[in-house]
């Protein structure tokens, strides 16, 4: 959902490639409704890429599998890899420009410089 | 009279032609003849000396057929031709010297010319671009039938000067040059009308109109030149002609360009000829049209047009902004605002920097969620995407399940009490916002973009807001209201003060405000906490108890506020024409509105 668009010289922006130094898995309620719903919102095969950019793939197909919503298994391992892992430390970077925000403490910053936008 | 004086009369004469010859061959090269021509020059009198074509034709018409007028701007002369010689010379024995048209009721010299100066461009066909006139645009019936609808003879108010005008759907106030978009009259459109649009529809043009104006003109009414208000209607007009034809100006710069509109025609008005060009009618009893070689005449009856607008929401941004009254509102709250670096300044040193340093007591006074910020995160469906720009310490975040929810702070310092909460937060200036365009079901902003402090900067912040929703999605703002007083009540932040609260008055500044300087030129009031504020671009000081502080001593520090006024919100998101308001409200010392994207920007 991130994107470096608003940048002078950025047409697309996205997706945010992701280097992660640091990584912490913690536990949140898995609630598979919200999970199927959430999933038709997501970019699936930008998804897969940033999993596996992060090394955290949890066996998640190239392609999103049909009626998802009743495979509990398959809602679960996507539940970990949306919610359950964050990247503590380590840089977002921007496809076209190269240009790269700091994540610090799990933050992202995405603030430009007033000579990039 | 007898013979001298005769002589005398015609020794004058003599001499008045003899000068007057002189000007005319020095200022048109027209050259003057003794000989009986066709051709008849009035030496001194003309457009510029207040003679009217109309006049001109009235009196030489009765000596026999005239081909052409010529009445040059600017000029003291003019030129008429007749079909033959004899006319003009009856015309010639009978007003030379005798007909008391001239200024101040002075009599007319005549001289026979060789020619008359050729037509003026301006009587060329060209219409001004985007004016497009359908003839027989309704038949007779469909004329008496829309003529019924506004009988003029009943009607006794909205008597014009020189017209008789009625207004449906909005009323056109003539003392702002505009219409009170939050007014709508009683009576619509006459839905008898609807066979117009129909009928447009066949032409290729898609347009439905929420606003008439009937003038009713008598002969020998008119109306002044005059663009319609940018800001008021979009493009096009369209106007209806009924009961009589009429000869419309249109003027542009030095151009003008009479446009005959005839009866039970439709004259539409788009683009340049909407936006740049003045059109009038002249007040007269008859217009005088040169065609190829003769001269028409149209004697006016009276005549009803119908013109139908559409109100537009929010501004114009043609491209014509000389005559655009939304470019030079624009230009003017730009020069009279904090520029834009001086801006980013300001908020840097009292907005950003401020909340970093008290994002941990701040965090600890803004733990209750409002009600009606509530009420809008239930009204979310499940699985729905929420932005919270501008997050503080992200109470909202986890205010509702099956809503992910992602909030963004300018202060690092609220970001990081918000990431400490466990919610997916990022640092971003809401002016330039990382997300992605149409990926967002909802959005809020509670008390952010009043810390922005010029308009342009506030509205940029709403059209990111806008940017990243969905179509459909929804998104709502609050903003601090410059007033803290609705319905005799006081807010909350009123009450707070003890002596608020005690007394049934409110606490008023008794000693005149501080002000400070900010930052370059700039220089702000101290807003007296708890009172009315006095200003709507103001610092709010913010007082840090010594235990709060790294130094323990106490400290004030100065946020950066732009209280809004009443409808002030509204007119910023109404400037953006793919959101619709949803609803706008005051809430507890705030102006809110929701708005939804209707269709991408």
């Amino acid at each position: 959902m991130l994107t470096s668009k608003c940048m002078k010289g950025v047409n697309i922006g996205y997706p945010l490639k992701i280097k992660a130094v640091d990584l912490k898995e913690s536990e949140v309620d898995f609630n598979p409704d919200f999970i199927s719903r959430i999933i038709p919102k997501l970019d699936w095969t930008v998804l897969i890429s940033a999993a596996n950019s992060i090394g955290k793939n949890e066996n998640l197909p190239e392609n999103l599998l049909p009626e998802y919503e009743k495979n509990t298994e398959f809602l679960k391992r996507v539940h970990h890899v949306l919610l359950e892992i964050d990247v503590v430390n380590g840089e977002l970077i921007c496809p076209e420009s190269g240009r790269k925000f700091p994540i610090n403490n799990g933050i992202p910053n995405m603030i430009l410089n007033e000579d990039e936008v | 009279m007898d013979n001298c004086g005769k002589a005398t009369l015609s020794r004058k004469c003599d001499r008045k032609q003899k000068r007057c010859q002189h000007i005319i061959e020095k200022e048109t090269g027209i050259k003057c003849t003794l000989m009986a021509s066709k051709c008849i020059a009035i030496c001194n009198a003309g457009l510029v000396n207040g003679l009217s074509e109309e006049t001109v034709y009235e009196n030489f018409i009765q000596y026999g057929s005239i081909d052409n007028i010529t009445m040059l701007p600017g000029k003291s002369c003019c030129f008429v031709r007749y079909k033959d010689i004899e006319a003009a010379t009856r015309a010639f024995d009978n007003i030379n010297g005798k007909l008391n048209i001239a200024q101040n009721s002075k009599p007319i010299y005549l001289t026979y010319v060789e020619n008359i100066p050729s037509p003026d461009p301006i009587y060329q066909n060209t219409l001004p671009t985007g004016l497009i006139i359908i003839e027989d645009f309704v038949t007779d019936t469909e004329e008496n039938m829309l003529l019924e609808l506004c009988n003029f003879n009943e009607l006794e108010n909205g008597s014009m000067k020189h017209r008789q005008v009625r207004h449906f759907g909005y009323e056109f106030r003539y003392d702002i040059n505009n219409v009170d978009k939050d007014k709508p009259l009683k009576e619509d459109i006459p839905h008898q009308c609807d066979i117009l649009w129909e009928k447009l529809k066949l032409e290729g043009i898609d347009f439905v109109p929420d606003q008439l104006t009937v003038n009713c003109y008598k002969p020998g009414q008119g109306i002044p030149p005059h663009i319609d208000t940018h800001s008021a209607f979009e493009d096009p007009i369209i106007s209806l002609s009924l009961g009589s034809s009429v000869v419309m100006n249109f003027k542009n710069e030095d151009v003008n360009i009479p446009v005959i509109l005839p009866k039970r025609s439709l004259a539409i008005m788009s683009s340049e000829s909407r936006y740049a060009w003045l059109h009038g009618i002249t007040p007269r009893k008859l217009d005088i049209i040169p065609t190829q070689n003769d001269l028409s005449v149209i004697h006016r009856t009276t005549r009803v047009s119908y013109t139908f607008r559409k109100v537009r929401k929010g501004e114009c941004d043609c491209q014509y902004t000389q005559y655009c009254d939304s470019h030079a509102k624009k230009l003017k709250s730009k020069s009279n605002s904090i520029k834009n670096d001086v801006a980013m300044q300001l908020e840097t040193a009292h907005v950003y920097d401020v909340y970093d340093v008290i994002a941990l007591h701040f965090s600890d006074t803004r733990c209750k969620p409002w009600p009606n910020v509530m009420k809008f995160l239930y009204s979310l469906q499940p699985g729905s995407i929420l932005v919270d720009v501008g997050c503080g310490n992200g109470k909202y975040l986890r205010c509702i399940e099956n809503v992910f929810s992602v909030g963004c702070d300018r202060s690092f310092g609220l970001a990081e009490v918000a990431g400490q909460r466990g919610f997916e937060v990022f640092s971003c200036n809401c002016l330039n916002i990382p997300i992605r365009d149409n990926s967002a079901d909802g959005c809020i902003s509670i008390a952010v973009i009043h810390h922005l402090a010029n308009e342009e900067r506030r509205l940029q912040a709403i059209k990111e807001m806008a940017r990243i929703l969905k179509v459909g999605g929804k998104c709502l703002i609050y903003v601090w209201a410059r007033d803290q007083i609705r319905n005799q009540e006081k807010t909350f932040y009123l009450k707070q003060d003890r002596k608020n609260r005690k007394e049934s008055s409110t606490a008023v500044q008794e000693q005149s405000p501080e002000n400070v300087t900010v930052t370059g030129d700039v220089t702000l009031p101290v807003h007296v906490n708890r009172t009315q504020f006095q200003d709507q671009d103001l610092l709010v000081p913010w007082k840090l108890r010594a235990e709060n502080t790294p130094d323990n001593k106490e400290n004030t520090f100065l946020r950066f506020y732009h209280v809004f006024e009443e409808g002030e919100l509204e007119a910023l998101c109404s400037q953006l024409d793919y959101i619709k308001i949803v609803k706008h409200y005051y809430d507890q010392g705030n102006w809110c509105c929701i708005f939804e994207k209707i269709k991408k920007d």
